[in-house]
């Protein structure tokens, strides 16, 4: 993707859209949707470097999140600090984690990787659980009033939208710088071919580990934004299977390995998550699994590339020329 | 000596696909690498691009041990390979496809890029540089594939049965491809079925048969050779001969 | 003496773990595949267990039968329909088709039959047997045998029979196997159902004796998978082994630290096997 006249209006058409939105639609529920949205996006576009890009498929990303949303969280209610502390602290242990995660795993075939994922984040959950220093099974709780702007404890939604939005384009720059150059094409390659990359000189094991570490960054932001925000936190809203089974649902759906996939899936299915919520009623968490859990399969059996790639088979050649790399 | 290897053997269990086999390479020659079928010459030929590690022996190019060496250091130190069957990226494009082997020496996308448009001119693909890899027929991704390893500027090529299912037009353009590769300094090995390909390019062959390198030579001596021959047909050849 | 039952009951259970994960294994070694959906096949044989006796007031005999054919069925349709089309796509398609599908069983399963555990009435297999002073339960002591009687069953059909060969011929070489007249996708359905039967019935042979609910498919997939991981991807003696051997750690874990850690215990081995000795004991990486 270079930055083509056309490439660069729709650019711009979608950063106004975004950046309106709350203003036209002004009411709380609209707001909350769009928020959840956009964080939503965050997770999922953090989950894309290494499991949409590079093609290490992680479902215990939760491992990050919970990290990230622990951390501002824990130094507030410890030693009063502002949970933005946190932020930076749950950064680096995501990246170590990362490190440690990534290293063994990445010796082996893929499928290794994604069961450790899963084992490591249920490790995390439940041995977060029974630890009282980090609230035990109650969780932890952050400033219930603002001691001031760092507290960052806002009464409207208002500016998390804009905090999250800011965080998002953040990252979405990135990954777009990582695409343009030399990282991105290996990443790509390892994705695709893992053997031929290796004859080409590409130091796999390396490169999936430094995307790992990048993704896991950008993980535990998006977990500190989600319990300052909420300011609340505990096990399973951290380091739960769910969140992880989120991130990645809405990354294939939209597209993984694509730039604004995972928006697109957040767009779509966060929306239609509060709607089927509100359909199944309170206990309808069980119905929206299945629904996640089906749309899944269906991704994996028809369209893996999401919904940009069925854009791409589906649109008229011309339109995709015009577009070509 | 730009590549030696010294018996060199490759066990899987109990079967030994490679025994003590031997090849030594100049900087600047092309060695031809034959043999029926299950020959050994593929896992052999696999052990000098270190996707294979010898259980016996030792491999040296340039001075450097890389017996061991995985096939990304094999890379980087100058020695590159095609796959028999053709691995090119399939969802990225053809000119992305050769960045890949570009960045190896060209860290820059600029540089990279620019490396990679004038590989693919050497090898005739300009054309088709935004076309996906997919789109390429077999012909083609080979000779993707081979453009692919020109752009990590490799001293050593293996090309493992690069010429193989092309037609005869196809084949002149890739010999002549090959020669002008060679012209550029780069050393060749090929695994190759083809004669015609044997006899043009190569100046030296080495024959495989169950594991052994059982002949070596000029490839006009190599192919009178008994041993050669019956190799390939079989010992029923020699009561058929008086018809000759 | 209280220690040689903890034990012993750890080994018995053990078997069942080596039956399941033995048809993870199984899937493993022939395709290079990994189920993440394998601890609901359990749990399904569990629940089928449970409708046998609620309607049809079966025994374990015809329960454990019934879960075998229905997991064996519900194995060759997934195949059809589902893995062996992700099976030529890309890593991400093939991870997301079981990894959905277990989302997709487990929270059916809540649906249907809530989260309560659940546990069989009372059967023939009740009561406990006193040998030499350890005293097991009855049906625990049964389904353990039967558990290693049916996982060494299943070694001797893939190495001594005919289809056996089949199978494995498909696993070594593909193309091969194609040259020789068997039918890969024929055998790889064939697998599929095997491993969904093996895991069916160790489900309704622990149905016998411990309560479950669908949330238990998550935990017995970990297993076995960190079964598999310790005895080797492939290797069906293998999988008897750690499967053994699990259990027998579960249980003193549980026994010496409380009975919490009978899951982090599991868990945290997989990790250190990772890190200490990813090929297991007897298999390939």
């Amino acid at each position: 993707m270079t930055k083509t006249p056309a490439f660069r209006s729709k650019i711009l058409v979608l950063s106004v859209c975004l950046l309106i939105f709350p203003l036209v639609f002004s009411d709380a529920f609209y707001r909350d949707i769009g928020v959840t949205v956009i964080l939503a996006a965050i997770s999922a576009s953090a989950w894309n470097i290494v499991g949409g890009y590079a093609g290490q498929v992680s479902v215990g990303h939760s491992m990050f999140y919970g990290i990230g949303a622990y951390t501002p969280l824990l130094f507030y209610q410890l030693w009063g600090w502002s949970p933005m502390v946190g932020i930076p602290i749950g950064i680096i242990l995501s990246i170590v984690l990362a490190i440690i995660v990534g290293t063994p795993t990445f010796r082996l075939t893929g499928h290794y990787f994604s069961m450790a994922t899963i084992a490591v984040a249920e490790l995390i959950r439940i041995f977060t659980g029974t630890w009282d220093f980090v609230g035990a099974a109650i969780g932890l709780q952050g400033p219930a009033t603002a001691r001031g702007w760092w507290d960052l404890t806002f009464r409207g939604e208002l500016p998390y939208y804009y905090i999250f939005l800011g965080v998002l384009a953040v990252l979405l720059y990135v990954t777009y710088a990582v695409e343009q150059r030399k990282f991105g094409y290996y990443l790509r390659a390892i994705k695709t071919g893992e053997r031929a990359a290796r004859s080409l000189g590409v130091p796999v094991r390396q490169t999936k580990i430094k995307a790992l570490m990048l993704s896991a960054a950008f993980t535990s932001i998006a977990g500190s934004l989600y319990s300052i925000k909420t300011g609340f936190i505990d096990p399973e809203s951290g380091f739960g299977i769910l969140v992880s089974v989120q991130m990645v649902i809405i990354a294939a759906l939209g597209g993984a390995g694509t730039l604004f996939g995972p928006l697109l899936g957040a767009i779509i299915l966060v929306p239609l998550q509060t709607a089927t919520n509100t359909w199944f009623g309170g206990g309808g968490s069980g119905l929206t699994y299945i629904f996640y859990g089906g749309i899944i399969v269906l991704i994996a059996r028809f369209e893996p590339g999401g919904l940009f790639e069925l854009w791409d088979r589906i649109a008229p050649a011309r339109w995709r020329r015009s577009h070509a790399a | 000596m730009l590549l030696e290897a010294q018996a060199v053997s490759k066990a899987f269990g109990n079967f030994r696909a490679v025994s003590d086999a031997d090849i030594s390479v100049d900087t600047g020659e092309i060695i031809g690498l034959i043999g029926p079928n299950g020959a050994g010459k593929s896992t052999f030929f696999n052990c000098l691009a270190g996707d294979a590690t010898p259980t016996g022996g030792r491999i040296i190019f340039a001075d450097q041990d890389v017996t061991n060496a995985s096939p990304e250091a094999h890379a980087r130190l100058g020695i590159g390979r095609t796959f028999q069957v053709p691995a090119t990226f399939e969802d990225m494009s053809v000119l992305d496809n050769v960045m890949v082997g570009a960045f190896l020496r060209h860290p820059h996308r600029n540089d990279a890029r620019e490396h990679a448009l004038r590989t693919l001119e050497l090898t005739g693909l300009k054309a088709q540089a935004h076309q996906g890899a997919r789109s390429l027929g077999t012909p083609g991704r080979k000779r993707l594939e081979i453009a692919r390893v020109l752009a990590t500027d490799p001293r050593l090529m293996l090309l493992d049965e690069a010429l193989a299912g092309l037609t005869p037009t196809e084949l002149q353009d890739a010999i002549k491809l090959v020669r002008r590769i060679h012209e550029m300094g780069v050393t060749l090995v090929i695994v190759e079925h083809i004669m015609e390909v044997i006899m043009t390019l190569t100046r030296r062959v080495l024959v495989f048969n169950q594991g052994h390198v059982i002949a070596s030579g000029k490839p006009e001596d190599v192919v009178k050779d008994e041993t050669v021959i019956t190799a390939y047909l079989g010992h029923g050849h020699r009561r058929r001969r008086g018809d000759a | 003496m209280l220690f040689l039952q903890v034990i012993v009951g750890g080994l018995l259970l053990g078997a069942i773990y080596a039956l399941f994960s033995s048809g993870l294994t199984l899937i493993w070694g022939m395709m290079n595949f990994i189920n993440f959906a394998h601890g609901e096949f359990v749990m399904l044989g569990m629940y089928a267990a449970l409708l046998v006796v609620v309607w049809l007031n079966g025994g374990p005999a015809v329960f454990g039968l019934a879960a075998a054919i229905a997991l064996f069925v519900l194995g060759v349709i997934i195949y059809s329909s589902l893995i062996r089309h992700v099976m030529r796509g890309p890593m991400l398609a093939q991870i997301l088709s079981t990894f959905g599908l277990a989302l997709l069983l487990r929270y059916t399963a809540f649906f249907i039959f809530s989260a309560n555990f659940v546990s069989l009435p009372q059967n023939s297999l009740s009561g406990t047997v006193d040998i030499g002073g350890i005293l097991m339960p009855l049906a625990q002591l049964v389904a353990g045998i039967i558990a290693i009687a049916l996982t060494i069953a299943l070694h001797f059909m893939l190495t001594r029979t005919t289809i056996g060969s089949k199978l494995l011929a498909v696993s070594e070489d593909r193309n091969a196997a194609m040259l020789m007249g068997i039918k890969p996708n024929r055998m790889q359905a064939l697998a599929w159902g095997l491993s969904a039967g093996a895991a069916g019935i160790a489900g309704a042979l622990m149905a016998i004796s411990y309560p479950w609910s669908p949330s238990v498919g998550e935990t017995f997939g970990l297993t076995a998978f960190v079964v598999v991981a310790l005895g080797g991807f492939g290797s069906v003696p293998g999988a008897l082994y750690a499967g053994l051997i699990i259990g027998l750690i579960q249980a003193v874990s549980a026994f010496w630290l409380g009975p919490i850690y009978k899951d982090i215990v599991v868990y945290a081995l997989f990790v250190a096997l990772l890190w200490l000795r990813p090929q297991g004991l007897m298999g390939k990486a």
